[in-house]
């Protein structure tokens, strides 16, 4: 910003500059452009960073490059064809590099991968597989897709290639909100019954609910959305008492931490919550609009993607989800020297951007928080020589 | 007829000779300066009669009663520099020689011994003249300050070095511990500051009351540095005993350098059965203990004890790296059971029912909550389990465990599907994870 500010004044004169200076002073650090092309990293100087703004997609061409501009010039309504946009995303989950983002308003999912420039609408959503209120997915480890549906009351399953194969739910009375899924059961999130119904996948019959409190444990309580780890533990986020519950399948609580407010490691609205392979845990902030990690123990680490930039900031978060695949792809859009570990994508409800994605890494010579270097203190002698 | 030449030069020479040598004998005679001709090593001058390049007649008559006649060619050091030039030119100079006090050490006419010294080969009494003598007379003395070769390592008379040694401190150890520097180059591990730095950061180079004339014993000496370390073993409740004796961390560790890691003496389970694998109370010998044993617990599978203990000392019973209840029952209290629970399934005990975190359930109801958790009697997992090695999978006491005086068989098995125990402690039952088997008595 400041580069271009310099260029576009440059032929008049030092009052010009100075008045775009003030200007860039006025408009503060958070009016960025749109891809300014400057790194973004949280947490701010002078820490460390840890986490990089990578990439924004609002729509197809944002995958698959600007065919669409070309179409326009036909002065025909083929580039809303072409371009498909996403409305209102909320689930996210992916599969071998394809990413699933569910859109609440336009009912449908979007995959795409962006190392094939690949984008399509899931194919099975019509006729007895259409979606009317999705609002969460998941991909099971045999590629096959389950959509929590709201308006259906449903869990809808496609297979790997989108079509659709079946529907759990019918006869279980229960408004899933979000799934989680596993080699033998589905683990349904039901906002109306505090509770997550657990289905097996083979029979379709209800196996059994999890989740409800105890004399001296609260349970699900709004709970809005689920993920698993890979040990196979649950955890939920709850609108109602801000808390991410651990649970195991058997329906135990395992670990409870959070809570509502505005402090670090509590939050206004919690929403996606996501757990990486070494166990930290991802938690979107609808109120906060940020997304907070913690270690498994539940001590916050840091958290991100705060407003301040149009672009890169998040903007109503839903969906959360931290993938390793194509690493090698999205260490090309990483500063240099930043080495990337895994990619956290957040949808975003409103604002520029749908689906962004951001790089958990460090940078190359960064050699752990015991090494930086201490500031001076400031003594006497700054004063004076300020003076 | 050449010859003849030569005879004058000849004679002046044994006339000059002739003369000296009459000046020398008209001081040492029977009658003046005897001493002087007994001397047994005499000052060069000396020896060649020549006194008169260090005295200068002042008076014709000589003696002169309640006078001198003599006086001394030159005042202090000059007097000797004349001839010993160059001994006050580096560094560092030893204060009696800046101060020109040679006679401080010297016999300035000659000595018993070499060097115009008059004390023999042990300097000791010479330098502790001036040196404290205490440094000298400590329990365990490093072998020259012993027989008092300072010079070995000193320079007496000036040096480049500190305290006026003729090379720097490790060179200095070194030229004598030669075979030490050769096993300290070969060594796979060697301690940061015996590959460095001085060997007096650990060593009082003239003694101490220490053995190994350590600076400080052991282990005030290596927490001096290993701090953490300290920090542990002052808070320990239950310390590793040989910290404490007089071999302290030597008992354990190699301190210079080791083919092992950590510097200890060996690999580290040959370390710990050293001790622990012999027959000597109230030791165990863990040796025998684990011998011919099919099954090892991981840690030591791995060769490691310190997976399980922590080999300085620790808060909980054994020197174990968390809680483990030193009694036979101890219910279940989140923590009690930390010392197993920090590598085994966290969840082991917290849940009656379960179908995920052991398979010793029937149904779903977990077994190691029923033998556990139990207010009354919850028996330890050594009950069942032996902590080190077993014939047994899963480390079950095959042989049984021992109970007092009688060793108590568990008798366990296992199927596909569950086991069955028939144990000293209650009536035969089995166990079915698919199929529950009823307990109640019909």
């Amino acid at each position: 910003m400041l580069r271009g500010s310099r260029s576009f004044h440059a032929g008049r004169g030092i009052m010009v500059l100075a008045l775009a200076l003030v200007a860039f002073g006025l408009t503060g650090c958070g009016a960025r452009k749109l891809g300014s092309g400057e790194p973004v990293f949280w947490p701010p100087d002078p820490n460390p960073p840890r986490v990089q703004f990578l990439k924004g997609i609002s729509a197809s061409k944002d995958v698959t490059g600007d065919k669409a501009s070309v179409k326009i010039l036909s002065l025909s309504n083929e580039e809303e064809d072409t371009n498909k946009i996403i409305a209102k995303p909320y689930g996210i989950a992916s599969n071998k590099g394809r990413i699933y983002v569910v859109d609440t308003i336009q009912n449908n999912v979007a995959i795409f991968d962006l190392v094939k420039q690949t984008y399509e609408i899931l194919p099975g959503s019509k006729g007895q597989g259409k979606l009317k209120k999705p609002i969460n997915i998941a991909v099971a480890s045999d590629g096959n897709v389950f959509v929590a549906d709201t308006f259906r009351k449903e869990v809808m399953m496609y297979d790997e290639m989108g079509n659709f194969v079946r529907a759990y739910g019918k006869d279980i009375q229960m408004k899933p909100v979000d799934v989680a899924v596993d080699d033998k059961n589905i683990y349904a999130l039901d906002i109306s019954n505090n509770e997550i119904k657990v289905i097996d996948r083979q029979s379709g019959d209800l196996a059994g609910s999890i989740g409800k409190g105890s004399e001296t444990q609260q349970g699900l309580s709004l709970p809005t959305n689920l993920t698993m780890d890979k040990d196979g533990y649950l955890y939920v986020t709850n609108a109602g008492t801000g808390k991410v519950v651990k649970l195991d399948r058997d329906g135990h609580i395992v670990h409870t931490f959070g809570g509502l407010g505005d402090s670090f490691g509590e939050f206004g609205r919690p929403r996606g919550i996501s757990v990486d392979d070494k166990g930290r845990i991802y938690v979107a902030d609808a109120s906060h609009q940020n997304v907070q990690i913690f270690n498994e123990t539940g001590r916050i680490l840091m958290f991100f993607g705060d407003p301040g930039y149009v672009y890169e900031s998040l903007n109503l978060p839903a969906g959360v989800m931290v993938i390793r695949d194509n690493l090698d792809y999205f260490q090309k859009l990483a500063a240099p020297n930043f080495i990337l570990e895994e990619v956290i994508v957040v949808t975003n409800q409103f604002g520029p951007v749908k689906v962004s994605f951001y790089g958990l890494g460090q940078m190359k010579d960064f050699k752990g928080y015991d090494n930086i270097p201490k500031p001076a203190p400031k003594g006497k002698g700054d004063a004076e020589g300020k003076k | 007829m050449k010859m003849l030449a030569f005879v004058p030069f000849a004679l002046a020479a044994l006339l000059l000779t002739s003369a000296g040598n009459a000046r020398g004998d008209s001081c040492v005679t029977s009658a003046c300066h005897v001493e002087i001709s007994k001397i047994a090593v005499p000052h060069a001058p000396v020896k060649d009669g020549d006194c008169a390049s260090c005295h200068n007649a002042v008076s014709k008559e000589h003696p002169i009663k309640g006078g001198k006649s003599f006086q001394l060619a030159a005042k202090g050091g000059a007097l000797c520099t004349g001839c010993h030039d160059g001994l006050a030119s580096k560094k560092l100079v030893h204060a009696p020689v800046k101060g020109g006090e040679c006679v401080a050490c010297h016999k300035p006419h000659g000595s018993s011994g070499r060097f115009l010294l008059d004390k023999g080969d042990d300097q000791n009494p010479l330098c502790t003249g001036c040196h404290d003598q205490a440094t000298f007379q400590q329990r365990f003395m490093h072998g020259p300050a012993a027989v008092g070769s300072c010079t070995e390592c000193h320079d007496p008379h000036q040096s480049q070095e500190k305290a006026l040694l003729k090379q720097n401190v490790r060179d200095t150890c070194l030229r004598c511990h030669s075979d030490f520097a050769n096993q300290l180059k070969a060594a796979a591990f060697q301690h940061p500051p015996v590959k460095k730095d001085p060997c007096t950061i650990c060593h009082d180079p003239h003694g101490s009351g220490v053995p190994m004339f350590l600076v400080k014993k052991m282990p005030d000496l290596c927490i001096s540095c290993h701090a953490p370390i300290g920090k542990k073993i002052a808070e320990a409740k239950v310390l590793h005993k040989p910290i404490k004796s007089e071999a302290g961390c030597s008992s354990c560790h190699s301190s210079h350098f080791s083919k092992a890691k950590g510097l200890l003496a060996f690999t580290e389970m040959e370390t710990c059965l050293s001790c622990h694998g012999t027959d000597k109370p109230p030791l165990k010998n863990i040796k025998k203990e684990i011998a011919n044993k099919k099954y090892l617990h991981g840690p030591l599978k791995n060769g490691e004890c310190k997976g399980c203990h922590d080999p300085h000392g620790s808060n909980y019973f054994r020197m174990l790296g968390g809680s483990y209840p030193e009694t036979l029952y101890a219910p279940y209290k989140d923590g009690l059971y930390d010392a197993c629970l920090k590598c085994h399934e966290k969840n082991l005990l917290r849940f009656a029912d379960t179908t995920i975190y052991t398979k010793f359930r029937n149904g779903n109801r977990n077994l190691h909550y029923v033998h556990v958790v139990n207010s009354r009697k919850g028996r330890t997992c050594r009950v069942c389990h032996a902590p080190h090695a077993s014939s047994g999978e899963k480390l079950i006491n095959v042989e049984g465990v021992q109970f007092g005086e009688w060793k108590v068989p568990l008798n366990f098995k296992t199927t596909a599907t569950g086991g069955s125990c028939a144990p000293g402690c209650h009536r035969p039952l089995a166990y079915n994870r698919d199929k529950a088997e009823d307990y109640s008595i019909k």
